[in-house]
């Protein structure tokens, strides 16, 4: 076993050490489209994340004409809570009240000869911040406006729903990007192997004639696919991170920090993206060796 | 010979035949049986038959017609596994010598003993000794494209015995070699026999014959001609 793996790495070596010019350019490309992947991919989560922070964006308000009893306010509860919903509160009609006083401040005394139960009662719900309660978040607001005793149900829709689709939009590039990325890592691992293949094509016969084992012949190939997939996601990512170092030197200082705090990957993710990358390189090269080599 | 009798077989054909395009009869209907430690001469005219016969021992082809055994594994029966295995079992050194041009002579000759994953310090000490004892150490680390036909030569027979096979095919293992270098060769080869390997050795050559105890098996046209003992010693007289 120590034997066999020694002979496997050493064949594996000597056969980078002689092809690594042509491997170049399997290297660039593995490299680039990991790049634009963990491009749009970084973009998706931060935009998420930003979605998770504007809570109260996404709260719906739905006013009643009348205030609720106990009873009353189980009954739309029991209603409300079939959707993914996070929080529900009743706002009385006093309660609308002093808040509405707290904020106008010092201008709090147009309010003199206003009765104080001239604000609708109202009930706040805060959705779960998923995807797919945002995506049902107009379907909610029909729901919840057909209820009886309900006046107007009000939320940020122009801005959600524009929030909605660009999330949309970009789970979309993400997936296409995703789908190019493993396309061309295994045309590209494909394309090396041949490359290989025919360079050593005398050798390969050689270790044929000398009764070479299968993956004696196979293993070296695996494990350059390999390579390529860890040296090439590893590229394209401190890549990526420069691009962000840079983006964040030079506009990050003017948009407010608080509201737009761009992050960079886990520590997880990144291991996550290289460890994928490497298996789907050795994967794609098992495949075509098998192919090429019949073996 | 009751005792030499009693070994068992090595290689067993029953009936082979072998027919290139369009109508080269190049093995027809061969018989024969080698048995462990035997030390077997191949002769016949150019284009007997005999490259075609060491291809089909070592499966780089297939027999049209008949039946192979080798070291008790039917040829034809045997999986990819069992016949990379055989194949460790066995040396080879081709008529052409198949080594790699642009590797060192160390290197084409590793080959045979890395992929049974012998450990480094055999393969370096195997690979010295062989090159000492045909008088080509000093070409070690020299791509084996730079060498002449006669050092080639030697090298590919050194690759063929480098993992200690038990079965040697050599396919005109001195056609470029002088006298000296052929004694050197064939010195070689009785040792590895002596040591209990089978030899089979393809060869025009009539010097090489008249070793005790060896055996001359002639091809004529892809036919069996004649197999018979050779003389009591060395240099006896066993022209066929
Ligand atoms: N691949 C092939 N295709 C067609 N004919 C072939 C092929 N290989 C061998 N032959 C023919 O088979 C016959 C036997 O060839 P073989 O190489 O076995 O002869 P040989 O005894 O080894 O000759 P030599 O002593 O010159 O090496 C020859 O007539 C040769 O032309
Ligand atoms: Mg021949």
């Amino acid at each position: 076993m120590m034997n066999f793996l020694l002979a496997v790495f050493s064949q594996t070596w000597r056969s980078i050490t002689e092809t690594w010019r042509s491997q170049l350019l399997s290297l660039i490309t593995i490299t680039l489209s990991v790049l634009i992947f963990t491009f749009f991919y970084l973009v998706y989560v931060n935009t998420l994340q930003l979605g998770n922070r504007l809570d109260n964006d996404l709260r719906l308000i739905v006013y009643l004409d009348e205030q609720p009893d106990q009873a009353l306010q189980q009954e739309y509860r029991r209603k409300i809570e079939k959707f993914e919903v996070e929080r529900i509160t009743f706002v009385s009609k006093l309660e609308a009240y002093d808040r509405f006083k707290a904020q106008l401040k010092e201008s709090d005394d147009v309010l003199k000869d206003v009765p104080k139960d001239f604000l609708p009662s109202s009930i706040e719900i805060y959705p779960r911040r998923s995807l797919h309660s945002l995506a049902q978040l107009k379907d909610f607001s029909d729901y919840l406006a057909k209820l009886p005793g309900v006046l107007k149900v009000q939320y940020g829709r122009e801005w959600v729903e524009r929030f909605y689709s660009f999330v949309q939009l970009l789970r979309v590039v993400v997936l296409l990007s995703g789908t190019l990325l493993i396309l061309t890592t295994t045309f590209m691992i494909g394309h090396s192997i041949r490359l290989t293949v025919f360079s050593r094509k005398r050798e390969l016969e050689l270790l044929r004639l000398v009764g070479a084992s299968n993956s004696y012949i196979r293993v070296p190939f695996f494990l350059e696919g390999a390579l390529l997939g860890a040296f090439g996601s590893t590229a394209g990512l401190s890549a990526l991170y420069l691009l962000f170092r840079w983006i964040q030197g030079n506009f990050a200082a003017q948009a407010a920090q608080s509201m737009f705090a761009f992050s960079f990957f886990s520590a997880s993710t990144l291991l996550a993206i290289i460890v994928l990358s490497t298996l789907l390189c050795a994967g794609g090269s098992f495949v075509s060796i098998r192919k090429i080599l019949s073996i | 010979m009751s005792n030499e009798e009693k070994r068992p077989t090595m290689i067993d054909l029953a009936r082979v035949s072998k027919t290139f395009p369009p109508d080269t009869h190049a093995l027809d209907d061969v018989s024969l049986r080698i048995r462990q430690g035997e030390m077997i001469f191949l002769t016949g005219q150019s284009g007997a038959g005999k490259t075609t016969l060491l291809r089909l021992l070592c499966a780089i082809d297939i027999p049209d017609k008949g039946y192979i055994e080798i070291a008790g594994q039917d040829l034809s029966r045997a999986t990819d596994t069992e016949l990379q295995n055989l194949r460790r079992r066995i040396g080879v050194a081709y008529q052409d010598f198949k080594l790699l041009p642009d590797k060192t002579v160390a290197q084409n000759i590793a080959y045979s003993m890395e992929v049974s994953y012998r450990s480094r310090q055999f393969i370096r000490s195997q690979t010295e000794k062989l090159l000492t004892e045909l008088h080509l150490l000093d070409k070690m680390d020299a791509p084996a494209g730079c060498l002449s036909r006669g050092e080639q030569q030697r090298v590919a027979i050194a690759r063929a015995a480098a993992n200690e096979p038990e079965l040697i095919l050599a396919d005109e293992p001195t056609g470029n070699l002088d006298a000296e270098t052929t004694e050197l060769v064939m010195q070689l080869f009785h040792r590895y026999n002596e040591q209990g390997a089978t030899l089979l050795v393809a060869t025009h050559d009539h010097s090489i014959y008249d070793y005790p105890g060896s055996k001359i098996i002639k091809i004529e046209n892809g036919r069996l001609a004649i197999q018979k003992p050779v003389g009591t010693g060395r240099k006896a007289e066993t022209r066929a």
